[in-house]
């Protein structure tokens, strides 16, 4: 068992350790952030001048903001002068040529988890044009996504080709002063997706599937935007399954939704970035706003996540359920190993009448991790009828780590319901040996343990993902007992 | 099958067993009995291989091999099943997952293909009719919410679906209304083969009515006091436990 | 400029005009400390939902006011009546003076009370409000109860403040230790009148000798016009059971701190409370549990009713700290709200370090159950009726596990009259 998961251990820190340490290419502004870098980033991008004035005010309000210390996570002090805001995607002379070169051990963990075979050259970082077939995929993807009507582009493209859409709704979920790592991520945002789905349609596949093959590394400043127009849906997966290549220690994304009237948005989430290694050495600082307005009457926006990576994840997928009847959901798995570190929830705001919430977190720690729910329930004082079900249950393996349940309930309505649950169980030794009685072995019985536990989650999650998240899940814990 | 050679374990520093010997050939079935703290549960976990009971020192000998070399699911793919006095909860596993996987655990290591869906739920469905079962407890979680009689009940499934050499049935009676006490006698009764030993720990004459062992053995202070035939178990369920103390201690 | 300070100079006058008696040194230390550290303000986690920025105006006032020393006022009516009407041995302190009477007619053998200022004066003070209720303290009770000793009738200790004309400020201070294997309970009652602004500040602190046990009950009726702040701390000793139960009826800003800290094995603490709003009430009670070793059982459960503007606030943590295996915690925390203006803000938290524990929190914010509610309806009584039944309940359920039974008819009389004057929409 411990050989089983020293090999993974290894295998991910070698890749990652070695992304760490390249030398980034040579299209980099040099480290600190002041207005010139953010007009730089701007002109670069080709933008126009409201796009420049928009990130000149982030910028601005940024520079008068202290950096948040409520969460339950430690790290040293982040020295916001030695980052460079602005790396070209690597270039291909950086890359491996084809899967030949990528470490065999990185190809067997894709195996585990089942990554089907076109992926792994572009997850691996391999050069885009020895990707096979990923051109064509992409172009049959795109040209039944236009019949639509619906509009998926990097946000680069979006600024160009949409401003309208972009000047109407950016910054309109999450302000740019929202807090200190949104406002920086408005001052120098690279790049990252924009979706429209037009009045009254359903998106005519999972912007998933076109999105894993077609998504180009988006870096550290990501922004996301996504607007579902009256009547539509969209079902929008983000990241994946297989440990993810990155040189950047520092994630500061931004996600802002947007469903008007009757509109529905699925956002569903797997994080897999790099944890750091068994001693808790490097690994992301994933500190990322996530939010949603169920603008509209009757308008829903459910969040999903599986977060097994970063070193510090900071981050809480919202709703603000504005429209009369418009629901909000958050299911979250958040595992925790070695020395991770995870401070992760929701909020739901009640604003309109008949407003409902519900809340499924399932926080596994593991190792000498520390693995935190956070979550906000208010309900406004016009908010009739609000009503919010949580359930927030931990599960511990060792003895070392931590569980922690931060809810917040502020209810300013008479007529709301709201119920917070939460437990607390690890799994026993006793539940082991029964296990093994029955012949299956103590990983196998700890995998189905967590699967069990995890299971009101991962029923949310697109089918083909769930398995993936399942396997993921069980790659994550490997070694956690014994 | 099972050769138990002056066999002495203990938990947490008391010692339980004190010298334990024991042979159990294929075919047969016997009754340990023996009043509370003998040492009758300390038996059967240590068989299975909890990893909280120290042996210092003896012999088990299963099918030929030293079974105290071997890991609880090592025991378990060679044959053996344990029965729990206490059937664990798992929360969120579905019952009848478990018991395909452990049913794919035996024949993966006896080199056999994996059951096939349909087929394991026909079969794990006829059992459970043998038994009396509610079909639905095979969809909830392990043991989560199962009342006394239909944990028992479910111990007894495993052990039909897994078909062990040796089983061992830990106060499988214990707390049983009459009914569920004769379904489980039921199974274990349909279980008895030729090629099967079955060892049936108990602290009541009442399961051996309706399961007629062949050998009857007494445990006292961590050693088995008497051995005997059935009449043995009559014999102390009239003149009680204080007799074999007296008898052993005399 | 911080936004709710009091002014050092006064509080500095003030230290000085109090008695150079045995507690001198530690006032001067306590204020230091305040001096260092400040009060809280919104900005601080624990202290989110409660604002003392009324009370910091009301200690200004005071403190430039022309008190030399606090006086007792006219409150022996009020006195006299809760007398009466609990069945207890008191000691009484009136606007923060030790009516040393009192202390002289305690008849039960087994436990022996002391002036703090007559003691060496120590008393530990670690938070911005013990800091200020040490810096100002006049004086101060010190209960001892002997081992094996088992007191027959409870122990009532009485705090009562009359603010007439000016606005009054008080500090009191009890230390209660509770020797090996003995058995007390314990009755702290707040109550206050006079139309003038008025704080009382209260520290208490109760010390568990091991296999001790103490039943505590806090029942809270100031006038509703009147702040509080309380912190009461509690180190439980090896297999010692701390029972409490605490009931807020009045007050305008009350803010109740109550600390569990179990730091030997076997130790079992069960604390519950009700709080029942209306008006401009504002009603906060923080509970903290700190599990340090295993075995170790906290058990507790909250209910709040609130109406018309008021605010409830409930926060509970739990701690399960580092090899505290074998931590059994249990949070419960139910509200209802009955006005379109009412509000609660509830918070359970728990930080599990250690892995055999068992933990679990369970919050609800709601109404009445319509299917009750219904019931009763078809039984005969009208609405107001069939509601005014379920809504007792709702808080009879806290005066069941109260812990001193003697006392269980006066809390229900208590809550039927605070419930039926809130539910009538007087206070709207």
């Amino acid at each position: 068992m411990t050989t089983e998961s020293d090999k993974l251990e290894s295998l991910v820190n070698r890749r990652y350790e070695h992304g760490f340490v390249t030398d980034i290419a040579a299209d980099t502004m040099p480290p600190g952030l002041d207005e010139d870098v953010v007009r730089a980033i701007s002109a670069r991008k080709n933008e126009p001048e409201f796009m420049l004035e928009w990130r000149l005010r982030a910028y601005r309000q940024w520079r008068q903001m202290q950096e948040p210390t409520w969460a339950h996570v430690h790290y040293p002090p982040i020295d916001f002068e030695a980052i460079s805001y602005f790396s070209a995607p690597m270039s291909d002379d950086d890359r491996p040529k084809s899967l030949d070169d990528v470490d065999p051990k990185l190809l067997e963990t894709y195996d585990k988890l089942g990554i089907p075979l076109h992926e792994r050259a572009r997850l691996a970082g391999v050069a885009v044009d020895a990707v096979f077939d990923s051109v064509s995929v992409a172009t049959t993807f795109k040209k039944k996504l236009s019949e639509a009507g619906v509009i998926f582009c990097p946000f680069s493209e979006a600024v160009e080709n949409h401003p309208e859409l972009v000047r109407k709704y950016l910054g309109s979920v999450v302000p740019q002063r929202d807090n200190f790592y949104a406002s920086l991520n408005s001052a120098v945002f690279s790049d990252g997706s924009f979706v429209y789905i037009p009045k009254g349609v359903r998106c005519p596949m999972e912007l998933s599937t076109y999105f894993r093959i077609n998504a180009a590394n988006t870096g550290q400043f990501e922004r996301t935007l996504i607007i579902a127009d009256e009547g539509s849906h969209v079902s929008y997966l983000e990241g994946c399954t297989a440990p993810m290549r990155d040189e950047n220690q520092l994630h500061a994304a931004v996600v802002e939704l947007v469903a008007l009237g009757d509109a529905e948005i699925k956002y569903s989430t797997v994080q897999n970035w790099y944890p750091g290694d068994e001693n808790g050495k490097g690994g992301i600082y994933n500190f990322v706003t996530k939010r949603g307005d169920c603008r509209g009457a009757n308008s829903k926006i459910s969040w999903t996540q599986v977060e097994t990576g970063s070193a510090i994840t900071w981050k809480y997928p919202s709703c603000i359920l504005r429209g009369d009847n418009s629901v909000g959901e958050f299911y979250s798995v958040a595992v925790a190993n070695n020395y991770q570190q995870a401070d992760t929830g929701t909020k739901m705001i009640h604003i309109g009448r008949n407003t409902s919430s519900t809340i499924v977190s399932k926080g596994i720690s593991a190792g000498h991790a520390q693995n935190a729910y956070r979550g906000l329930v208010r309900v406004m004082p016009q908010a009739d009828g609000a009503r919010n079900h949580t359930q927030c249950d931990s599960l511990l393996i060792g003895k070392e780590c931590g569980a922690h349940t931060f809810p917040y309930m502020e209810i300013k309505n008479p007529g709301a319901k709201v119920e917070h649950e939460a437990t607390t169980s690890k799994i026993s030794a006793n539940q082991l040996f029964y296990c093994r009685q029955r012949g299956i072995s103590e990983e196998d019985a700890v995998n189905m343990i967590v699967n069990g536990f995890c299971k009101e989650v991962f029923k949310e999650l697109p089918m083909e993902f769930a398995v993936e998240a399942q396997a993921l899940l069980n790659v994550s814990l490997e070694g956690a007992v014994g | 099958m099972l050769e138990i050679n002056d066999l002495k374990a203990s938990i947490g520093g008391t010692e339980i067993l004190r010298g334990l010997s024991l042979n159990v050939s294929a075919g047969e079935v016997h009754a340990i009995m023996g009043p509370n703290g003998s040492g009758k549960s300390t038996l059967a976990q240590v068989i299975a291989g909890h990893a909280d009971y120290e042996v210092s020192s003896g012999t088990v000998t299963y099918m030929g091999e030293n079974l105290l070399d071997l890991e609880p699911e090592e025991r378990a793919r060679e044959g053996i099943f344990l029965g729990f006095q206490y059937p664990v909860e798992i929360p969120g596993v579905n019952n009848a997952y478990l018991l395909k996987a452990a049913v794919n655990a035996r024949r993966k290591h006896e080199g056999l293909a994996e059951i096939d869906a349909f087929e394991f739920l026909k079969l794990a469905k006829e059992k459970m009719a043998l038994l009396d079962m509610d079909p639905k407890l095979l969809n909830r979680g392990v043991n989560e919410g199962f009342s006394g009689g239909e944990k028992k009940r479910n111990e007894i499934l495993q052990m039909a679906m897994l078909e062990p050499k040796l089983a061992i049935l830990d106060e499988t009676d214990s707390g049983l209304d009459i009914d569920a006490l004769r379904a489980v006698a039921k199974g274990v009764n349909a279980l008895r083969s030729a090629d099967r030993a079955i060892v049936l720990v108990t602290h009541y004459q009442r399961l051996l009515d309706y399961v007629e062992p062949d050998h009857v053995h007494v445990l006292s202070q961590g050693r088995i006091a008497r051995s005997g035939d059935k009449s043995l178990a009559l014999q102390l369920e009239e003149k009680g436990y204080d007799w074999v103390r007296e008898a052993a201690n005399g | 400029m911080k936004p709710a300070t009091l002014s050092y100079d006064a509080l500095l006058a003030s230290v000085e005009k109090l008695p150079d008696d045995g507690l001198a040194v530690t006032r001067r230390a306590a204020l230091d400390h305040l001096h260092k550290h400040g009060l809280p303000t919104t900005r601080h986690e624990d202290w989110k939902y409660t604002d003392l920025t009324k009370i910091v105006d009301i200690g200004n006032q005071f403190l430039d006011g022309q008190w030399d020393q606090p006086t007792s006022q006219a409150t022996g009516d009020l006195v006299n009546s809760i007398r009466d009407s609990i069945e207890a041995d008191w000691l009484v302190m009136s606007n923060g003076i030790i009516d040393q009477e009192s202390i002289a007619g305690l008849g039960q053998t087994g436990i022996s009370v002391t002036r703090l200022s007559e003691a060496d004066g120590e008393m530990e003070f670690s938070t911005p409000l013990s800091d200020l209720n040490a810096a100002l303290l006049y004086d101060g009770l010190r209960i001892h109860v002997a081992a094996d000793a088992a007191l027959t009738r409870p122990i009532g200790i009485l705090l009562v403040d009359d603010a007439t004309t000016s606005p009054g400020m008080s500090q009191t201070r009890i230390e209660i230790e509770l020797a090996a294997s003995s058995t007390a309970s314990f009755i702290e009652y707040h109550a206050s009148s006079g139309s003038a602004d008025h704080y009382a500040n209260s520290v208490s602190n109760l010390k568990l000798g091991d296999n001790s046990h103490a039943d505590y009950v806090r029942i809270q009726e100031r006038d509703r016009s009147h702040n509080q702040t309380n912190r009461l701390t509690v180190g439980l000793g090896r297999d010692s059971r701390f029972n409490h139960c605490a009931f807020d009826f009045g007050g305008r800003l009350v803010r109740n701190d109550l600390t569990v800290d179990i730091a030997h094995p076997g130790a079992t603490a069960a604390f519950d409370g009700l709080y029942l709003a209306g008006g401009q009430q504002h009603i906060d009670n923080h509970t903290r549990a700190d599990h340090r070793v295993g075995p170790g059982i906290s058990h507790q459960e909250y209910r709040g009713i609130m109406t018309g503007h008021a605010r409830g606030v409930w926060n509970g943590k739990a701690i399960v700290h580092d090899g505290a295996d074998g931590t059994d915690a249990e949070q419960a925390n139910h509200n209802l709200l009955l006005s379109d203006k009412a509000e609660i803000d509830a918070k359970p938290e728990l930080e599990i370090y250690a892995d055999d524990v068992k933990c679990s929190h369970g919050t609800t914010v709601g109404q009445l159950d319509e299917t009750a509610l219904f019931y009763l309806r078809t039984r005969g009584l009208n609405e107001h009726e069939a509601k005014q039944i379920l809504t007792r309940a709702f808080a009879q359920a806290i005066v069941s596990k109260s812990p001193i039974d003697s006392i269980h008819e006066m809390l229900t009389t208590k809550i039927a009259e605070r419930l039926s004057g809130l539910m009538q929409g007087v206070e709207a």
